[in-house]
């Protein structure tokens, strides 16, 4: 699915990756850890194409192509989701219109028509009720004077109707209060399937309680030092992240 | 800069070929003040930004052709759809000329014409007085009582053969306690060049509403200057938007005189500019007693080579104790061409008074852009939808419900023509 090789990538004059390499294959859930400024968001960022942040050396594969060749719209709808950790208001732009025209967006790449307006709605409304969403949401600016929980589980909601092949979920857990983190948990779940991957970058060990990884990679100066099984998170939370880098230095 | 001035002797030849009836003795009048003060240059601090020398080149060129009034024949077809699209009470004026055959009777509704009564009409401030000068006819309306239909003018102007001047002079009273729907629509067409002049009088009666949408989609490269003076009673309330979507130059000039206790008035404005178009707003509120209240918003949409100038200006003067004035001026510039003078004005010669105003010039949000862009929607896209975001907000608060939907889709329409501009 996705094939990261020893990728470097700076913002302005700040080198942020310095050699990342990962492998995510098809149906896998890895998680990212790691401390503030080791390089998770950049990561995230990149794989979106964010054009502020420059890759300088190594290469993506995505399902075979090089992923770094792409505008981030073609990505998308390539099945590349991004869950953001700020999610962006946009007042004045209808929740459920920015749904639909990123629903179609991917269809018409696929070469499909447009989705049928009724059925557009009833999944909509299927997959809120989900993530414990009032369904006026659907006819808000979008994440307009939402929460901070609001917003996540919009991101979500957006993630459940694209049904995307790769989700990079970054830090999807933070600001979250227990019920929000179970159902942003339960959305990010119904959607594991053999076909998808997700990335769940993430500071903290809590949300990997409630979406179980494959895989757990820790990240430090902009370079993967030690990946496990999901034990490794639980040994994290207990010994910081202190200790994996002494381990890797030592 | 020195200007060249109108044609004061072929002006005096045009005014005096007008019927010899009640509004002769004002136009001289009016003629005499233009021969003495001639009209606003850069030199004017509230014509600094605006040059009206397109519009006395035009004047020049109509007067020495002979002055015409244009045949409105042209017209029919655009009229049609016009008054299609807004269901509404329709007057008319087509190239300057008075047109009732539109307007159904109505109970609550009186008309006149200048040329009935000796009543005298604006001809003292900038452009007025060639207005009045030139003034063919006018309307006079009174609005009595609530109507079913909102009552809605037409400014039509047409010029196909050569240069063409017109002027539209309009007063209408809202009386006390009425709740009235009033519509202004400004529109133009013919590949010869134009200059439109009008002058609309607006009186808003102790305790009225006045509900009153200006909607100006003149063809790209007509001149228009316009002055609407509005009144307002104690306790009376005013509700305005104003949409500029076409022209060449454009310059509107807004006055509200808030002269009684209780007034509240909240005008709001949205401008779309592209290549070639220059559209000034120029607003000015005079609070004179207290408490009463004035909020305005404009935004603009700017996009290739244009200009566009927001002034709004609030006088409060002394002892208007309890004013709240509120001013609110943002601009999206889509093109490194597009230029936008906006400058908010604050007398206060009162204590107890709360004023604020804001002013943003902007690009799109690069961030909500890129967010779009990770949804699947392409850059023209994601940029569409954000302008048309930025829009929205103005276009929902079009004050007469029955023409939203048509403000809705001319802003839609001059919109997409705008966002395809290359300059994106």
């Amino acid at each position: 699915m996705l094939e990261i090789n020893n990728l470097k990538s700076r913002i302005g004059d700040t080198e942020i990756l310095r050699g990342l390499s990962l492998t995510v294959n098809s149906g896998e859930v890895h998680a990212i850890m790691g401390p503030n400024g080791s390089g998770k968001s950049t990561l995230a960022q990149v794989i979106a194409g964010h054009s502020d942040y420059v890759v300088t050396g190594g290469d993506v594969t995505y399902k075979g192509n090089n992923l770094l060749d792409l505008e981030p719209e073609e990505r998308a709808r390539e099945g590349i989701f991004l869950g953001f950790q700020y999610p962006v208001e946009i007042p004045g732009v209808n929740n459920a219109y920015l749904l639909k025209a990123a629903v179609n967006a991917k269809r018409k790449h696929q070469g499909l028509g447009e989705v049928d307006a009724f059925e557009f709605l009833k999944l909509a409304r299927e997959k809120m009720a989900m993530l414990g969403m009032d369904p006026k949401f659907l006819n808000r600016g979008v994440n307009e004077g939402f929460s901070g929980g609001e917003k996540k589980r919009n991101e979500i909601l957006q993630m459940a109707m694209l049904e995307p092949s790769l989700s990079i979920l970054d830090e999807t857990d933070s600001g979250l209060d227990i019920d929000a983190l179970k159902a942003v948990a339960q959305g990010v779940n119904t959607l594991r399937d053999p076909d998808r991957s997700i990335v769940l970058v993430t500071h903290y060990q809590r949300l990997l309680d409630y979406i179980e990884p494959d895989y757990v990679h820790v990240l430090s100066d902009g370079r993967i030092i030690r990946s496990g099984d999901k034990t490794l998170a639980l040994e994290l939370e207990e010994k910081g992240y202190d200790w994996v880098r002494e381990a890797a230095t030592a | 800069m020195k200007q060249a001035g109108l044609s004061i002797e072929e002006l005096r030849d045009a005014v005096m070929r007008l019927p010899d009836d009640s509004l002769a003795a004002t136009r001289a009048a009016a003629l005499a003040n233009l021969d003495e003060n001639g009209l606003p240059t850069l030199k004017h601090e509230d014509w600094k930004y605006t040059d009206l020398s397109a519009a006395i080149a035009i004047s020049n060129r109509w007067l020495s052709q002979g002055a015409q009034t244009a045949s409105i024949d042209a017209l029919g077809e655009s009229i049609a759809a016009i008054t299609a699209s807004i269901d509404a009470n329709w007057l008319l004026i087509a190239n300057g000329i008075i047109d009732t055959s539109l307007f159904g009777a109505s109970s609550g509704i009186e008309i006149e014409r200048f040329s009935d009564s000796a009543a005298p009409f604006v001809m003292d401030k900038p452009l007025a007085d060639l207005n009045a000068a030139l003034l063919n006819d006018g309307l006079r309306i009174q609005i009595h009582a609530a109507t079913e239909k909102p009552l809605a003018i037409l400014v039509i102007d047409g010029a196909n053969a050569g240069p063409a001047v017109s002027q539209a002079n309009v007063e209408i009273d809202v009386a006390p306690g009425c709740d009235a729907e009033i519509i202004e629509y400004q529109s133009s067409e013919g590949s010869g060049e134009h200059y439109g002049n009008s002058v609309v009088a607006l009186n808003v009666g102790q305790g009225a509403v006045a509900r009153y949408l200006r909607i100006q989609n003149r063809r790209i490269g007509h001149v228009q200057t316009g002055r609407l003076s509005i009144a307002m009673g104690a306790d009376a309330k005013l509700n305005m938007a104003s949409y500029d979507l076409g022209g060449g130059l454009i310059r509107n000039d807004l006055d509200i005189d808030l002269g009684e206790p209780g007034a509240d008035a909240v005008f709001n404005g949205l401008y779309l500019a592209g290549d070639g178009q220059h559209i000034d707003n120029h607003t000015r509120v005079d609070h004179r007693v207290g408490p009463a209240t004035s909020s305005q918003e404009y935004r603009g949409i700017l996009n290739g080579r244009c200009r566009c100038v927001w002034n709004g200006k609030a006088v409060v003067h002394k002892g208007a104790d309890g004013t709240d004035a509120n001013q609110a001026n943002h601009n999206l510039l889509l093109s490194k061409n597009a230029e936008i003078d906006a400058k908010p004005e604050l007398e206060i010669y009162a204590d107890d008074v709360k004023c604020s105003h804001g002013t943003t010039v902007g690009q799109l949000d690069d961030t909500a852009l890129f967010y779009l862009r990770t949804r699947g929607l392409d850059e023209r896209q994601a940029t569409q939808v954000l302008t048309r975001a930025f829009a929205a907000d103005l276009v929902g608060r079009a004050p007469v419900a029955t023409a939203r939907e048509t403000v809705a889709a001319l802003v839609e329409a001059r919109l997409t023509d705008l966002i395809q501009e290359d300059a994106l």
